[in-house]
């Protein structure tokens, strides 16, 4: 639909490639979109020497892609992203755009939506479009407990940050056709009031239980500081972190680095064991986005047995000996 | 003296608030209000910056009545006045408004500040978007997620971590930052700093028509976005209960779960046979 | 609003830093020394000294609040904090010379000395004119012999008011009031007591063998013992009602939680017309009893007698703790019993709430004597 009226902008967040999917994944919800509301997709990217990202928009999806560029943008820069940006969009008066939410995504997106005097949804988990032809876009509040539907009836374009992993890309297909519309710089640019002293790319999986994918939390009802260690043995085994309740690291049983909760570490495991806990909300808050909890307590009433996916009703100490067990015979296999 | 605002939000302290379908709104008198944890943080930064430069702290909240709560707390901690934005026709603002409402009254009420600290999102919505938003209100370089800061004479240089770049930014004053909870950890509240800032403590209320706002204007109707409808995330399946002696129940739990841990750990966890 | 805010203050500290321990200090008897140190800062050992002597300066409400905020936590704190301002701290201020404020008060104030009040002796309970301690004048000193036993605080105090008998001789036997600080020459410390419940406050027996103290140390005058004792132990109820309301607070919120969560023939306990009649008559008793605590609090405000309402705060706040620890223990069945849960440490606490600063007989003895002299 070369010819289309309407657009669909997504803002081709091309740092960390590799690791980092979000416009590939939005440029597959927008070609679904598209057809609803009889528009093209196209992807705004700036940069220096990004040929190859270009390609690779276009292979995922993207008929156009509005592209500026220049060594000035070797490096992003929110200032003049946001400049440049801003006035691509007043010029191409995309219907919607959509912007990653990213670190950046973030920043440069409700900066963008202030200039261009309209709304914002952030970090929407569903897009749709509904009956009135309107972007519905479903975002979390409160900690994911809840969820907002949200549209921008009036204003344009409308926009929203789109939570990484959301959508699915489409695969890659060489064969397909974009046009890439090469936008200048332009001479004269509003000058940068921030500057950069200096830029670290630090290593993206740093093994601190924060970013653990298990995590192996145990509380008093391990029993003792001797048994307690045993989760380090299976947490090694999973290639996992292990942390602790408030009243374990108060008894010495591990280290205030193990906290985990309100006065501890933020933890998002894909798999959560919870050993002995009792679920004190001190503690709880720690993990709102854990995957799959799998709590052990002798005590089926705990709260931690409520909230937990799998509630294993034993002593937490004599299960963790039997799974360590088990999953060696299984992991040596 | 270095002119210093704050800008904090009142949260509730449930992690579920009814919708209140007819006003659009949350209904957040249902429950007990906290600081929102990112703008503590923003406001020890606050503190520190003062303690060390000398300065003078407004505190800026824009909520119902109760929000004064916060602004009293503040200023038992050290900040010199409060400001409560608060006005029914302010109530339900997307953060378009609120950023715009923010920057009126800081432009009416503070003019020739200097910096103006935000948390980096609250706990109830996590937008994080009213802080780069007031910043474009305001015409100010503004850094978000920032997580050191250090002032000399008029320059701002700041340390943040943005996606997984760690970048240090410098900027002249005035400006804008939003904080993290990674630093700048609170300060507990002194009982004595709570009494004299309920006897002494000055707060002003601020209303829509004390800002020159509009007689037409209502946060719902000049939000660019509108709330559809609020509701429950995926009802939680009731979870699944295993008992009976520990290897019986490990052997169960590997028979359903091996692919969800396998995956998890990069294992392949199958009984061999 | 202001007492909105003192209530989620001093929660807030409560739930962070005393709930993740308070099981295991109860379990080992442990005074928690790292907690207190952070709690001295932020004016909890000064909380209605004057501002000028280095205290919050607050009302009786706000003073009641943060009580039964702490307690409702950590009862055993609770009691060091209460004991310390109400018995220790403010008697000092009440009776003390500018002299004796300056010296004691911002050292109390801070918290770096803990307050203690002694007038328990083997022999003197309830009966407070049985007290055997005995100060004799020898020069521009008082020399203090005698035994104090179940001191609050006592092994952690470096302030402590000491009710000795003056003058031996005389068949009145008037008491004064003594500031010793630790460290005197003649002044040691008992063994910690091993009690049922509020077992993170280290009570102790106090011992005076030919204890030197100057005379400036004489709270008062000579004879004051019974006017110091009796104003500073109406304060001190009110401390102690907030701590039971605390500590029933904390039992009622358990039982609410746990009716709520625990099922038995396929429904929550909570649907269940006893259950939910335990539970209203919970609720209206500590409403009861937080009114009680409050006007006592208003009128001690209102620089009024509350000697009476205080009393009266005190028996009922303590006998509604008892009885709704016990409740709530009964609630959670089984696991009510066991120290998994807390409701058992709430119920060993609450008992001797009806005990100290007062028995409940002392209590209706002071609430018969002002009924009856009232006149008609």
């Amino acid at each position: 639909m070369m010819d289309a009226k309407r657009n669909i902008w997504v803002f081709g967040d091309y740092r960390n490639y590799f690791q980092n999917r979000v416009t590939l994944q939005l440029l597959s919800r927008a070609a679904d979109l598209a057809p609803k509301m009889n528009a093209s997709v196209g992807a705004v990217v700036l940069g220096d020497n990004i040929n190859e990202y270009v390609n690779e928009y276009i292979a995922h999806g993207a008929r156009k892609v509005y592209l500026i560029e220049h060594p000035f943008l070797a490096r992003y820069s929110i200032e003049t992203y946001t400049t440049l940006i801003e006035s691509l969009a007043r010029k191409y008066q995309p219907d919607i755009f959509l912007v990653g939410a990213t670190s950046f995504g973030r920043e440069l997106a409700p900066r963008l939506a202030k200039r261009l005097g309209t709304g914002l949804t952030a970090d929407c988990i569903r897009l749709d479009i509904n009956a009135d032809g309107l972007l519905e876009q479903t975002a979390p509040s409160f900690g994911g407990n809840l969820l907002a539907k949200i549209v921008t009836p009036v204003s344009r374009p409308q926009m929203a940050t789109v939570r990484p992993g959301s959508f699915q890309e489409i695969a890659h297909d060489s064969t397909r056709q974009g046009m890439v519309i090469c936008e200048p710089m332009p001479k004269k640019l509003p000058g940068e009031r921030m500057r950069l002293i200096s830029y670290e790319r630090k290593p993206l999986r740093v093994q601190r239980i924060e970013e653990a994918r298990v995590v192996v939390c145990g509380g008093r009802g391990m029993g003792s500081k001797n048994k307690f260690k045993k989760l380090f043995e299976l947490a090694q085994l999973l290639g996992g972190e292990v942390g602790a309740t408030r009243p374990v690291v108060y008894s010495g049983w591990a280290d205030p680095d193990a906290l985990v909760g309100q006065a501890g570490k933020q933890i998002k495991p894909q798999v959560l064991f919870s050993f002995g806990i009792s679920g004190a909300i001190q503690h709880t808050a720690g993990f709102n986005n854990a995957g799959f909890v799998i709590a052990v307590n002798k005590n089926p009433n705990a709260t931690m047995m409520k909230i937990a996916d799998v509630a294993i009703v034993a002593d937490a100490n004599q299960f963790c000996s039997a799974l360590i067990k088990e999953l060696k015979k299984r992991i040596r296999n | 003296m270095i002119k210093l605002i704050v800008c904090i939000k009142q949260v509730p302290m449930v992690s579920e608030l009814p919708w209140d379908a007819h006003t659009r709104t949350l209904k957040r008198e249902l429950a007990e209000g906290m600081m929102n944890p990112a703008c503590s943080h923003a406001l020890e930064a606050a503190l520190q910056v003062k303690e060390k430069h000398g300065g003078y702290i407004t505190v800026m909240t824009m909520g119902p009545p109760m929000a004064e709560e916060v602004l009293r707390e503040a200023i038992a901690l050290g900040a010199d006045r409060g400001i409560l934005l608060t006005d029914p026709r302010m109530a339900g603002a997307d953060t378009f408004v609120t950023s715009y409402i923010l920057a009126r009254a800081i432009e009416k009420m503070c003019p020739d500040f200097d910096l103006v600290f935000c948390g980096c999102n609250t706990s109830d919505s996590e937008t994080a978007q009213v802080g780069p938003q007031l910043s474009e209100e305001l015409n100010i370089p503004g850094a978000a997620y920032v997580e050191k800061l250090d002032l000399t004479g008029r320059t701002l240089r700041i340390q943040r971590l943005s996606d997984n770049f760690l970048e240090t930014i410098e900027f002249e004053l005035p400006g804008l930052i939003t904080l993290t909870t990674q630093h700048y950890q609170p300060r507990y509240v002194t009982l004595s700093g709570l009494q004299q800032a309920f006897e002494q403590g000055e707060v002003v209320p601020v209303c829509a028509a004390d800002l020159g706002l509009d007689p037409e204007f209502k946060s719902t109707k000049n939000s660019p976005t509108r709330i559809l409808d609020v509701f429950s995330a995926v009802a939680q399946n009731k979870n699944l209960v295993m008992t009976g002696a520990p290897q019986k129940v490990v052997e169960q739990l590997f028979k359903k779960f091996d692919d969800k841990i396998g995956g998890a750990i990069g294992k392949d966890l199958k009984e061999k046979t | 609003m202001k007492h909105t805010v003192v209530r989620k203050t001093v929660r807030k500290f409560a739930e962070s830093e005393l709930s993740p321990i308070a099981h295991e200090i109860d379990r080992d008897a442990q005074f928690p020394l790292e907690v207190i140190e952070k709690m001295q800062p932020l004016n909890f050992f000064g909380l209605q000294v004057s501002k000028k002597y280095g205290g919050a300066g607050l009302d009786a409400t706000s003073y009641a609040i943060t009580i039964e905020e702490i307690s409702r936590v950590c009862a055993g704190v609770g009691l060091c904090v209460t004991v310390h301002n109400s018995v220790g701290a403010f008697p000092i201020e009440r009776f003390g010379t500018a002299r004796q404020k300056e010296r004691f008060l911002p050292l109390l104030a801070s918290g770096k000395s803990i307050g203690a009040f002694c007038l328990t002796e083997a022999n003197a309970g309830s009966d407070a004119g049985g007290v055997e301690t005995t100060a004799v004048k020898d020069g521009d000193e008082y020399v203090i012999n005698g035994t104090k036993i179940f001191v609050t605080n006592g092994g952690v105090c470096g302030t402590a008011l000491i009710f000795a008998v003056t003058d031996p001789e005389n068949p009145r036997r008037a008491a004064s009031v003594f500031i010793v600080e630790k460290g005197t020459p003649g002044f040691s410390v008992g063994e910690i007591e091993d009690l049922c419940g509020m077992r993170s406050n280290p009570v102790s027996s106090l011992f005076f063998e030919d204890c030197r103290v100057p005379a400036e140390n004489l709270l008062g005058r000579e004879g004051d013992g019974l006017k110091i004792g009796l104003t500073a132990l109406d304060t001190g109820r009110i401390g102690i009602a907030a701590q039971a309301l605390g500590i029933a607070q904390a039992a009622f919120e358990a039982s609410v939680k746990y009716s709520r969560e625990r099922q038995q023939f396929r429904k929550p306990l909570a649907s269940f017309q006893t259950i939910q009649n335990y539970l209203a008559d919970m609720a209206t008793e500590i409403d009861a009893a937080r009114l009680l605590l409050y006007r006592a609090c208003a009128l001690k405000d209102s620089a009024k007698p509350f000697s009476a309402e205080a009393a009266m705060a005190k028996l009922y706040c303590s006998t509604a703790a008892t009885r709704i620890t016990n409740q709530a223990v009964q609630i959670h069945g089984g696991y009510g019993y066991s120290k998994e849960y807390d409701v058992e440490r709430y119920f060993r606490d609450a008992k001797v709430t009806e005990i100290y600063e007062g028995t409940s007989e002392v209590q209706r003895m002071v609430i018969s004597r002002a009924v009856l002299s009232k006149l008609t």
